[in-house]
Formats: structure tokens, sequence, C-alpha cells
């Protein structure tokens, strides 16, 4: 693991209260933490720049415990909870179009242990912060608001803006660690999907080690599209929670495209099962012609939002459930997949469908009989909950397996 | 059957899990005797109570169909028998599984069949007790598939006897409690002899 993000961000920390760290020092001490006792890299940050402001006795940096009620002291951001009155000093890093006249302003601001959402009430009076300045604020609320902490900046609430320029080093969070609030993520977009909404810029996949999330873009002015395969620095993403998944609200982010490759997790799941179903809406099935969208259509040639397509494009697939006796995967089988699991060519279905009195009935049938209850080996990617299937093969006897299992029943229990 | 389950039902993030089909012989399957249901509401899962130590909503079962027969006047519905290395399944499709009814009354027996379904544990008036299997679906497969599923369903109770063993099974708790006098080396002794009729 790379700590010279951290390193760095703690050794700063040290130097504006004019004392300097051996960063060596400073990477031996999370090393340990993070490798030999398997804590969390944002808890062996915590905890490094803690022992070191204990030290050198510095105050006003790290988390010192207590505070209270109505505290001056200042806290991190990644410290502050729903419910507190708290002092931080931060970087405004976004600042987002007010949903509401009662809000006057709304945005996200940032310390080097995390960010948060503020909210600025009309009501309020507060000074207009500006996109890029850092400001002590005071005595403001800590709520939430759906289920994401925020920063309530009220008629009691001091701001003061702070004139020195810091660095700010922002914390960067691995996807399959990711929690509700703002987060910065370095990520590869994985796929893109078709948007649902005229107001969506984008929406899709990005991945990087740790797992995958959905992303969306909002229509707004300077935002672009990310480029499907590369790789980006996210700062300050929105993490927003729905139905206990995860997605990611880039509209509040800034994102610039890195250099090299991510290996994204979950990009060769393999699972050996039967498959148990198959799902309505498989075998032969109509797409909608419309560049770009490429919707299955209803039998009535009807497409969701292009309404009736007469002039259809055909595709196979295979949507069902595969079981390997623990776990129950949903999986899609797209065209090349199903063509040599199922022994049937797109033509072949075509031509079976148009001369069967059952039409496209006949194909599923035929390929509900070829392939329901057999072993196979899926190979494919696996994204919330669903089994994208690139490889799909037979299962073959193994008489090696057979030997084993042989040896283990026969063996004393 | 007993309606065991604990009053709190059961929190599920993410929404809809199906549950998985076990692999498990006839001879296992024969032997259950307690059926269970956790949660009051009434979507929540039936389980069978496997002797092995695991809970099971659904099986998948590969065997030879070797009898069918269509019962009822007014509400019609298909008996099977299918048979493995242990013994025999009980199989049953009625009108409210249409399709599993269709697949059926359509394979000539003898036939490899592979099968998706739910157990049920029925207790006729004599006190005997039959535990039979709803079919959700039935393909007719070649021998290659019996013989991975034999492979497959020996792996199965063999990993489920050694979870008993090491007392990790997830209702092991229940197991005393409703096989108290059960031999745990029956079912060993079972996925080996199954194993040995496998000919490669």
């Amino acid at each position: 693991m790379d700590f010279s993000q951290t390193v760095e961000r703690i050794s700063l920390k040290i130097k504006q209260k004019g004392q300097s760290v051996d960063s060596k020092k400073i990477e031996a001490k999370l090393r340990r933490l993070v490798e030999e006792f398997g804590v969390q890299p944002a808890e062996a940050e915590r905890s490094v720049t803690n022992e070191l402001a204990k030290e050198f006795n510095l105050t006003g940096i790290g988390t010192m415990g207590g505070g209270g009620a109505g505290t001056k002291e200042d806290r991190s951001i990644a410290d502050i909870f729903p419910g507190e009155w708290v002092t931080i000093e931060g970087k405004v890093v976004s600042i987002l179009s007010p949903p509401s006249p009662a809000i006057a302003q709304s945005g996200i601001i940032a310390d080097a242990t995390g960010a948060i959402r503020f909210v600025a009430w009309a009501k309020a009076n507060a000074p207009k912060m500006t996109d890029g300045a850092w400001y002590r604020i005071e005595s403001a609320v800590v709520d939430e608001f759906k289920g994401v902490a925020n920063l309530k900046i009220h008629s009691g609430t001091a701001i003061k803006p702070i004139e020195e320029d810091r660095a700010l080093i922002p914390s960067m969070v691995r996807i399959g660690e990711l929690k509700p609030g703002i987060a910065s993520v370095r990520a590869k977009v994985v796929q893109e999907w078709e948007t649902t909404h005229e107001r969506m810029l984008q929406s899709g996949i990005l991945g990087d080690e740790s797992g995958t999330v959905k992303f969306v873009i909002w229509k707004e002015a300077g935002k672009e599209k990310l480029a499907i395969g590369a790789v980006y620095t996210i700062f300050y993403v929105q993490v927003d929670e729905f139905n206990g998944r995860l997605s990611l609200n880039l509209s509040t982010a800034s994102y610039i495209r890195d250099e090299g490759d991510i290996v994204v997790s979950g990009g060769d799941t393999e699972i050996r099962g039967t498959i148990v179903h198959i799902a309505p809406g498989s075998g032969l099935i109509k797409r909608c012609p419309v560049e770009g969208c490429n919707r299955a259509l209803s039998r009535q040639n009807y497409c969701a939002v292009h309404e009736i397509q007469p002039k259809f494009v055909y595709d196979l697939r295979i949507k069902g459930w595969l079981d390997d006796g623990k776990k129950t995967y949903n999986m899609l089988l797209q065209r090349d997949v199903v063509e040599s699991l199922a022994g049937m060519t797109l033509d072949a279905a075509k031509e079976l469908a148009e001369n069967n009195p059952l039409g496209m009935d006949e194909v599923f049938l035929r390929m509900r009989d070829a392939v329901l209850g057999r072993y196979v080996i899926c190979r494919g990617r696996e994204i919330d909950n669903r089994l994208l299937v690139r490889l799909c093969e037979r299962l073959k006897m193994e008489t090696g397996e057979h030997a084993a299992l042989l040896n283990r029943a026969g063996g004393v229990p | 059957m007993s309606n065991g389950g604990t009053p709190s039902l059961p929190k599920r993030d993410g929404g809809f899990e199906r549950e998985p089909a076990r692999r498990v012989f006839a001879a296992e399957l024969r032997e259950c005797r307690h059926q269970f249901r956790e949660g009051d509401d009434e979507k929540s899962p039936t389980f069978v109570l496997l002797p092995t130590g695991e809970r099971c909503n659904r099986v998948f079962l590969v065997g030879t169909l070797t009898e069918k027969q269509r019962q009822g006047d007014q509400n019609i519905f298909y008996r099977g028998r299918v048979v493995d290395p242990t013994g025999t399944f009980f199989v049953m499709a009625g009108s409210y599984q249409p399709e599993a009814m269709q697949q059926l009354a359509k394979i000539e027996t003898p036939a490899f069949v592979a099968v998706v379904g739910k157990p049920n544990i029925y207790q006729p008036p004599d006190g005997a007790y039959l535990v039979s299997v709803r079919v959700e679906s039935i393909t007719v497969v070649d021998r290659e598939t019996r013989d991975l599923w034999v492979l497959d369903a020996a792996r199965a109770t063999l990993d489920r006897l050694d979870a008993l063993a090491a007392g990790t099974a997830p209702d092991a708790a229940r197991i005393k409690e409703h096989y108290p006098a059960l031999d745990p080396a029956v079912f060993r002794k079972m996925a080996y002899e199954s194993l040995a009729q496998v000919k490669i």
C-alpha cells in the first residue's frame, strides 16, 4: 500500500505548528498499524496524527476528544456527527445552486480529513463564501439530511475568512469503503448506461480494486462526460444511498482524467453452478433501432421511449438464475455467449421463429430445454448482484475430483 | 407442521434474495421431519430442515424419471418418481405450476431429468411422513449432467456434515432438538456409495 499522500498530509499538519517529523517515521507508524494490525487507513492516519500531536504537545490538530455542546474547539470534518455544535476550518471546494429560496448558499467544505456539505439558510444572513477560499466556521450545527451529515449555518454561526492559502490534499477513499456523504475517489469508468432522463448527462459504473459503484452526472453548465475505460481522480463527490445501495452523484464533484490503469475488482468472477431458471424475455428478442437506445421491445414492437418501432433489430439473450447450492446469482448472457452455449445462432433462431407457429416462443422453449438444469462455469463481471457473463461453458466431469471426493467420503469422519 | 420461527422478520438489505437450491440425495430428503418458517410474514419462506444440518427452501436434483402419473379430475396434477443412487424423490406439479406441469407431461420415461423445486413434508393420516418436491422446472438432461450432480450432491452433503461436526452448522441447535437420534455416519456412507456408483 502507498502511504505517501497520507504521510505528506500528516507532516504538513505538524509543520504548520512549527515542528518537523521525519516522514520515514510517520510512514513506519502508519505501515505498522495498517499492515500489522489491520487498522483502517483513515483510523491509522487519525491515531498517528494524535500520537505526534501529543509528542510535540501541539493543539488544534487531530482529535483531542472532549468538547461538548457549543464547543469552540476546532474539529476535523471527518470526526463530526449529526447532533453536534462544531467549529471547523476548511476550504470551500464546491458551490451548488441552491435548491430553494430559503437557502442562501450551499456547497461542500473540506479539510485534510474529509468533506461535508454545508447549507446556509437565507435567514442566517451569513456572508457568501467563495469557491476555493478557506474559512473558519464557528458554532455551526451538524444535522442529517437523507442519511448524510450536513453542516447547517444559522444566525448564530460566525464565518471568518482565513487569508493564508493552505495546502489541501484530499484523502482518497476506496470504493469498497465508501459511506454516504462526501468522498474523493480514483476510479475507472467500467460501463456506460443509456440515460433514462433528459436532464441526465451520463450514468454508469465506476470501479477500483476494491469494488464498483453506480454514478450519475446531471446536465449542468461545465459538466463533461467521462470517457469509458479511462481512469479519473474525482474530488468531493456526493455519495448517496438508496435502497441500501450507494451511488455517486458527480454534480458536486470536480474530476480530472488520470494516467494509468486500474484493475477493477469483480472483473473476473468465476462461478460454477447450475442454471436453475430462465426468465421471460430470454431467447430471441427485438431491440429498438434508434441510435443509442437498444432497449428490448415488447411483443407489439413498443419501446418505452420511442414507441412503436416496426424496423426492430433481432438479438439473442438469456436472463436467468445461476445457482451454486450456496448462493443464487442473477445472470445475463449476451448474444455470442448464448449462441455457443445453446448451440443456436441468431440467424438460426430468426429462421425458426419465422417458420414456426409458436414464433419467438419456440426459440425460448428450445433454448430452455438446451440449457436449463445444466452445470456450467460462468466468467464475468458481478455488478449489483447481477453477473454479466462474458464466457459460459458446460462443465465437464473431472476424474481427479471424483477420486478426491471418494477419499473424503471414505475417510474417517 | 410446527412453526417455530422467531417473531421478528429477518431484515434484508438490498431487496429480494432468491433462496439457493440445495443439493440433497433422496435418502437424506426422505428423512426430513421438521419444517419451519422464519418470520410471520405471509411471504417469508418455509424451510425443511435437512438432517445434515442445513435449512432448505429449494432443491436441485438430477436422476432418472422412472414413472409419471396424471391425477385428479378438475384439478389435474402430475406425480413422478425420480430415482438417484440412494433412493427415490417424489415430485409433483399441479395447475399452479402450469409450465412445470407441461414440461413433466411431455417427458417420456425413463429419462434423466434435472429438477428444481420446493420440498414439502406431508403427514398422511396413518402417521408416516412423506417428503415430496413441488416442481418449478424439469428438463431432460444427459448422463454426464447426472454424474456431475452426484459429485455435487456428495460434496454438498460432506460440506454439511463437516460443518455439523465442527459445530459451525447454521442450524445446529435445531438439529439437536428435532433429530436427536441422528447418526451422521449414515449420510457419509450414503455419499460414498453414491460416488462409487459413478463410472468414469
